[in-house]
């Protein structure tokens, strides 16, 4: 009896397997011809370079303060100079990073604490699904932006703080997209057969359910970048971000906008424009893999 | 129907508590001494000592939480640090100020974004349908500050339109404040585009394709009334529930816009709250904001209701 329960599903797995993994390929290979996702990767691409290498690539110091202050757009600084005479092109290049240093892992912790009690919500069930989806609905009414205002006037102003708090602002989001996937498979027989084998839930949950529910969990995580992205932006402008010497795009034009209105646009347009290309890049990436896993 | 608003408004008082706790832990239970924390490692201890018991954090934490809890229901949320008048005489009239900036913001946008998303939704996959949901991704996706700041350089300052300080003088007219909060509601307005026109555009198609419609059509019906009866009926459900889920998200996106526009609503208020350690104000702010939230996702879900009886009837 039992050999016969251990052997089956072993004997169906395997092309499962295979099917899942073919999916995926075919996925990839049609995300990938969507003209969206390819202008989303040069964006993004172009941006983590900067980010990456920093002044090693941009034509002046970011920092350097000798040129004169507010120059126009011109061949030497093609996006002008800002109050203190620092090149606005190489700041912009050089503020690249600390956005993409915050926003990724904000999501990313986001998603994976959200995975997990998403799946115990949905698999366990019972009064711990009540009283978390209680609660998840309760976070969802947080506004995320207010929440971390106040997070950072409390705790400090520091870049883990941020992470922190979008992360935990994430976490329920995407707790019930992963509940609502999990509950879709938990009747399902696979699950039934792994039940039978005498598999423990936290194999069942992470070994077997989990990579069924992968697609919604990578569409959700490409999603969260791009509110990330947005949020970590809009904290850092409202003063929450890096402190001043910083290129930082939400500091540049928070530092900057007030003199916009004495006709020093390039000192904040620019900024304000390296932020709008990243989180259309993030979205038009994110759009893209949403529309070819959700046809599949 | 009964059970459905009491559910709901059973669900407002839970969620309420919650960001209560939440706001609580994050000025009390945190490890260490409030006032060390809030006013730095320099201050001397006496300034320390004082802060601590204007904010009350020197007394026992069940009684302070009990407190907090209390701020709930009676709406009394403290005395501010900076100006020494009631929170709420502070909070409410931003709130008022804030929130013609987002009528302005929504009338402008609902229905332009309304229209585009029925448009895009009649011709679907063609050129302006792409243009559309583009546009919408951009519009949605783009920080609102962002979009603020371009609108001021742009327009206040290239072509002499609109202000750069939103505040109107005191006895502006009506008509006259439009030419101050202009320039702001639309930098929000542009937000909201996006997540509405790409909302009633699925909503459309769906309805569209739906049995009901081709009855409809099939039955003679004019087309302007299967529009309006039929599609816009049902299509419009989702775009409610975004609608007023922005409500929420509006408040983020307001401090910024007010920021740049140096407008002095709720938003002002509590980053000027965050820069002088205001914590009672920023308290009071952050469950007000909450509160408008719930009612707003409230009253959405009762227009859905209205519009749709099988909702109505199900009593979900």
């Amino acid at each position: 009896m039992s050999e016969v329960l251990t052997l089956a599903p072993d004997a169906t797995e395997a092309p499962i397997v295979s099917e899942r993994k073919q999916a995926r390929r075919e996925n990839w290979r049609l995300i990938r011809k969507r003209p969206a996702f390819i202008i989303g990767i040069v964006i993004l691409s172009f941006w983590v370079v900067c980010a990456v290498l920093g002044s090693a690539i941009t034509p002046h110091d970011p920092l350097d303060f000798r040129a004169g202050s507010h120059l126009s757009p011109r061949a030497e600084f093609p996006f002008g100079t800002d109050a203190t005479g620092r090149d606005v092109l190489s700041r912009v290049m050089a503020g690249a990073r600390d956005v993409l240093r915050i926003a990724p892992v904000a999501a990313l912790l986001g998603v994976i604490f959200g995975v997990i009690l998403g799946m115990m919500m949905g698999y366990l069930r019972g009064w711990f699904d009540t009283i978390a989806s209680r609660i998840v609905e309760s976070f969802l009414a947080l506004p995320v932006v207010l929440i971390a205002l106040l997070a950072v006037t409390t705790l400090g102003r520091s870049s883990w703080v941020v992470i922190g708090v979008v992360a935990a602002l994430f976490t329920p989001v995407v707790a019930r997209t992963v509940r609502s996937a999990v509950l879709a498979e938990r009747d399902l027989d696979y699950v039934t057969s792994a039940k039978l084998r005498g598999e423990s839930n936290l194999f069942i949950m992470f070994r077997e359910v989990l990579p069924n529910v992968m697609g919604p969990i990578i569409v959700e995580l490409t999603v969260r970048v791009g509110y990330a992205v947005f949020t970590v932006a809009t904290l850092s402008f409202l003063g929450a971000g890096p402190p001043p010497p910083s290129p930082d795009w939400g500091a540049q034009v928070s530092e900057n906008y007030n003199s916009i209105i004495s006709g020093f646009w390039w000192t904040v347009f620019f900024p304000a424009m390296a932020i709008a290309s990243l989180v259309i890049a993030v979205n038009l990436i994110a759009d893209s893999v949403q529309s070819v896993m959700e046809a599949s | 129907m009964q059970k459905f608003i009491l559910q709901r408004l059973a669900s407002i008082l839970v969620t309420m508590w919650l960001l209560a706790t939440i706001v609580f832990m994050l000025v009390n239970v945190l490890p260490g001494d409030v006032g060390r924390k809030v006013l730095g490692p320099f201050a001397p201890q006496e300034e320390v000592v004082a802060f601590n018991q204007r904010l009350g954090t020197d007394k026992p934490l069940v009684e302070q939480y009990a407190k907090s809890i209390k701020r709930i229901f009676t709406l009394d949320f403290g005395t501010s640090y900076q100006t020494k008048s009631a929170v709420s005489k502070i909070i409410f009239p931003a709130l008022g100020r804030s929130a013609k900036l987002a009528v302005l913001a929504f009338v402008v946008t609902i229905p332009i974004s309304i229209f585009a998303g029925i448009y895009a939704a009649r011709r679907k996959d063609k050129f302006a349908d792409r243009l559309i949901v583009n546009a919408g991704l951009a519009s949605s996706s783009i920080p609102e500050f962002v979009t603020a700041a371009v609108l001021l350089a742009l327009f206040a300052v290239q072509f002499k339109l609109g202000k750069a300080f939103a505040n109107p003088p005191d006895g502006t007219s009506l008509v006259g404040q439009l030419k101050y909060l202009f320039l702001p509601a639309l930098a929000m307005a542009v937000a909201y585009f996006g997540y509405i026109a790409r909302m009633t555009r699925s909503g459309v198609i769906n309805a569209l394709s739906a049995d009901y419609t081709r009855t409809a059509t099939m039955k003679g019906l004019p087309k302007g009334k299967v529009m309006r009866s039929h599609i816009l009926r049902n299509a419009l459900a989702p775009t409610i529930t975004v609608i007023s889920v922005q409500i929420g998200y509006l408040i983020g996106g307001i401090i910024g816009v007010e920021k740049v526009f140096n407008y002095s609503g709720l938003g002002s208020t509590m980053l000027g709250a965050v820069g002088a350690k205001d914590v009672p104000v920023l308290q009071g702010a952050v469950l007000l904001v909450g509160l408008v939230y719930m009612v707003s996702t409230l009253l959405a879900d009762l227009l859905i209701a209205y519009l749709n009886p099988r909702v109505r009837l199900d009593g979900k």
